[in-house]
């Protein structure tokens, strides 16, 4: 090993973020509310997060950025650092109290935020899904990024999906205001499992809303961190004390850690989250308990009678769907 | 079992006609595993095996027109990566992938019926001749290795299966791990080489036996299965094999053998009769290959058309099992004792069904005896279940894109700009599309979904559909 390696091992590589930001405009106005302790509204919210991220470039100049937004529906990327400025932005009036290349990126970002913002009014109805969109794209660019700079370093095998990231330490920060939506629940396994592979840490800071099992499961097995404000209006204060230093300055930093990690999961036949399920043997998909079915919706299989009775299930072949009468009492989604 | 096929240890098709004088010992020394004394029919064959081995394997491998591991080593595998042209290495890179792309798109859509709840025993040859070097450094540390390899990987993908590991020398079977499903205490078996030092001959029949034991508890809708990592070219068993054979058809035992000498008749034979796999090594990398085909789990003979869920053989083993999904707690809890093993801590889970403690999942509630899973475990065979559709390569823009939309610029997963020449291009990528169509390459360097009709590009195809397993604009 030659001394510029050794040198370089010893720094840090320059840290690559990618900011996931939950831009439900729904949820956004339930956090504006005066009722709640301490409002937060977008537009503040904005403002703490331009800093924040300044911050992160600022703090190297090779640190790499990626903004993507998640809206109910559907994700967008809003910003990149290896996009290339576009040509029609004409150089704004300078202004003597602002770091130009800053300037620059807060402007960008807002104009698309206000963009898709815009766009989205009238998606109201739409399922909740943006989120595990906005993972996946991530992941996707990741990927990409560190395929690129490995094929840049000559190794003879870029063509590895699961090549390690080169040089730099990838993280994922989620911001997140929504409530868990079981139907993604699969798709964003999925992506936690992707991101082990990949070594991304997802760290999830939840700004307003209920405690989010999947979120957290997230954080927990990328071995991110998973922060709930306790005063939303010091959200700069947590980012930069959280989520701002690299990976390897974690350890000594003593960041919030996770209290109670809920392994709950949700069911596929009402996408509701639950604690105690029936698992198909042959495909592990997971049913509520009790059984109200017979056979494994996603592979067909029928079960046997002794277990069904011995899970619950009671036979009503006249009113199959509805004023089914259990003993526990359970309401039947169907 | 016909006395013929015993004789043929060694399979006639690795055979030629260079070594018919050793043939003789071999059939002799055949004729002595009748009677079953194992040391002495094992000594004797052992002797001509070793250098049987040698040649028959020289004959396998030359068919296969790689010669001795050792006549090729300066073959590597850049050699198969031809310049194109222009001197750039990127077309015959494009073909690797665009060879794995087709074999998906053949895949997807098969059936999603699959084992999940898997119980193995790797089996792995401790004989002396694992210690022959034509596979480098020796077979003996190459095996170890991807062994550990193996067991790795096989967790990641059937977190819910166990391994146990038995090796075989002296003539025995040698319980090296019990069957565990924490991918740790397997590594750990196979941690110490100085403790697995090749020594003796294997015994085929003893190994196969002592795993037979193991699972023969097992529930019914848990697969058996053995995976042999042979290096020999005999085996000296105290009985008749094929009585060991026809227990383990009847257990419904899979056997699976990646032989790193020559094809042995009774081998295949094992392999065939109990529907596993079998596959001769021909060098390092094809190796792995072989013994990696065996991590993904079995897919399931899908019930008879039309009638999904009728209780055929393959579904009468299916089972509804009742799982709890605990929640756990942090190192900064207040401690309490745990059920399992009544020591004070702070971490740990909860069950959710009666509140206990508990130290490590997967496991069975020590108080209420519900089985707890964390849901993680689960969820990390679904993508085995939801396979995500292979994606299309766009052959032109003009053809396939419907009038007044506009092209997709940039990837739909990575976001990154699609190359600008490639749209310029289109128009005459009529008659150029067709060669590409047949190797799956999109000329444009497009990939669509069938499902969301996004385009990809070809860095996140791969990636999607080998480790992300959701696509970025359906979900
Ligand atoms: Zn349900
Ligand atoms: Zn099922
Ligand atoms: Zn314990
Ligand atoms: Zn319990
Ligand atoms: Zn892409
Ligand atoms: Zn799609």
């Amino acid at each position: 090993m030659d001394t510029s390696t050794t040198k370089a091992a010893r720094e840090d590589p320059p840290a690559h973020l990618t900011l996931i930001v939950d831009l439900n405009p729904l949820q956004w106005e339930l956090s504006s509310q005066a009722s709640n302790d301490t409002p937060l509204s977008l537009s503040q919210f904005l403002a703490q997060l331009m800093i924040f991220i300044n911050a992160h470039l600022a703090a190297r100049d090779d640190n790499t950025l990626a903004v993507i937004g998640a809206l109910p529906g559907y994700s967008v990327m809003l910003y990149s650092t290896d996009d290339s400025p576009p040509d029609d932005e004409a150089p704004a009036r300078h202004q003597a109290n602002s770091f130009q290349p800053f300037r620059m990126v807060d402007g960008r970002i807002a104009s698309r935020i206000q963009e898709e913002m815009e766009k989205s009014t009238d998606l109201d109805g739409k399922t909740d899904r943006g989120l595990v969109g906005a993972i996946t794209k991530a992941l996707c660019h990741i990927n990409r990024v560190n395929l690129l700079s490995v094929a840049l370093t000559n190794n003879p095998e870029s063509t590895s999906a699961m090549a390690p990231p080169s040089s730099q330490s990838p993280r994922m920060l989620i911001l997140s205001i929504s409530p868990d939506a079981s139907t993604s629940y699969i798709p964003l396994m999925n992506s936690i499992f992707a991101a082990q592979k990949l070594k991304v840490k997802i760290d999830v800071c939840k700004i307003f809303g209920s405690d989010t099992v999947f979120l957290q499961q997230a954080a927990y097995l990328t071995g991110g961190s998973y922060l709930v404000l306790e005063r939303r209006d010091a959200l700069l204060q947590y980012l930069s004390m959280c989520f701002l230093p690299p990976a390897s300055l974690r350890k000594v930093l003593a960041t919030p850690s996770q209290d109670k990690v809920d392994f709950r999961a949700a069911c596929f036949c009402h996408k509701k989250v639950v604690d105690i399920g029936c698992v198909c043997s042959v495909c592990l998909s997971i049913f509520c308990y009790p059984i109200t079915r017979t056979s494994c919706s996603t592979c067909g299989t029928r079960f046997p009678l002794q277990t069904l009775k011995r899970l619950g299930y009671i036979r009503q072949p006249a009113a199959q769907a509805n004023g089914r009468s259990k003993p526990n009492g359970t309401a039947n989604g169907k | 079992m016909p006395a013929k096929d015993r004789d043929a240890y060694i399979d006639p098709d690795a055979e030629e006609d260079d070594f018919s004088a050793e043939e003789h010992d071999s059939v002799g020394s055949g004729d002595d595993f009748d009677q079953g004394t194992s040391s002495r029919g094992g000594k004797r064959g052992g002797l001509a095996g070793g250098k049987k081995g040698a040649e028959a394997r020289l004959k396998s491998k030359g068919k296969g027109g790689d010669g001795y591991a050792w006549e090729g080593s300066i073959s590597r595998t850049w050699d198969q990566v031809r310049e194109d042209d222009g001197g750039s290495l990127e077309l015959s890179v494009q073909e690797a992938i665009a060879r794995a792309r087709r074999k998906k798109l053949q895949q997807s859509g098969q059936a999603v019926r699959r084992t999940i709840i898997r119980h193995l025993v790797l089996m792995l040859d401790l004989s002396r001749s694992m210690t022959d070097r034509d596979l480098r450094p020796s077979r003996f540390d190459l095996g170890l290795e991807y062994a550990r390899a193996f067991i790795s990987e096989w967790f990641d993908q059937n977190p819910l299966g166990q391994i146990g590991v038995v090796g075989m020398r002296n003539g025995i079977g040698e319980r090296l791990g019990e069957m565990s499903g924490n991918p740790q205490e397997v590594l750990r078996s196979i941690a110490d080489r100085d403790k697995l030092m090749p020594a003796g001959e294997p015994s085929l029949q003893n190994a196969v036996e002592m795993a037979r034991g193991t699972m023969s508890h097992l529930p019914s809708h848990a697969s058996r299965e053995i995976v042999i990592i042979f290096g020999s070219l005999t085996t000296c068993d105290p009985d008749n094999i094929f009585d060991t054979l026809e227990g383990c058809v009847k257990d419904k035992i899979r056997i699976s053998i990646v032989a790193l000498a020559a094809e042995m008749k009774v081998c295949r034979e094992l392999c065939e009769r109990t529907n596993g796999t079998f596959a001769v090594a021909m060098n390092e990398g094809h190796f792995k290959d072989v013994l990696f085909e065996l991590i993904p789990p079995p897919a399931q003979l899908a019930a008879p058309a039309g009638a999904p869920g009728r209780s055929g053989p393959a579904s009468s083993a299916a089972e509804l099992m009742l799982m709890g999904f605990p929640s756990r707690l942090p190192e900064t809890s207040p401690p309490s004792l745990c059920a399992c093993h009544s020591t004070i801590k702070s971490e740990g889970f909860i069950c959710p069904r009666c509140k206990v403690k508990l130290c490590d999942v997967p496991t069975d509630c020590d108080v209420c005896g519900l089985m707890i899973v964390s849901s993680p475990h689960l969820a990390r065979s679904y993508h085995h279940l939801f396979p995500v559709q292979g994606y299309r390569p766009v052959m032109s823009m003009t053809q396939e894109n419907p009038a007044g939309v506009p092209a997709q610029l940039a990837c739909h997963g990575c976001s990154l700009p699609f190359p600008l020449r490639t749209l310029d291009s289109s128009a005459n990528g009529g008659d150029a599309g067709d060669a590409a169509a047949a190797d799956g390459i999109s000329p444009l360097g497009r990939y669509r979904c069938p499902k969301c009709a996004k385009d990809f590009c070809s860095d996140c195809d791969v990636f999607v559909h080998d480790a992300l397993h959701v696509c970025p604009g359906c979900c």
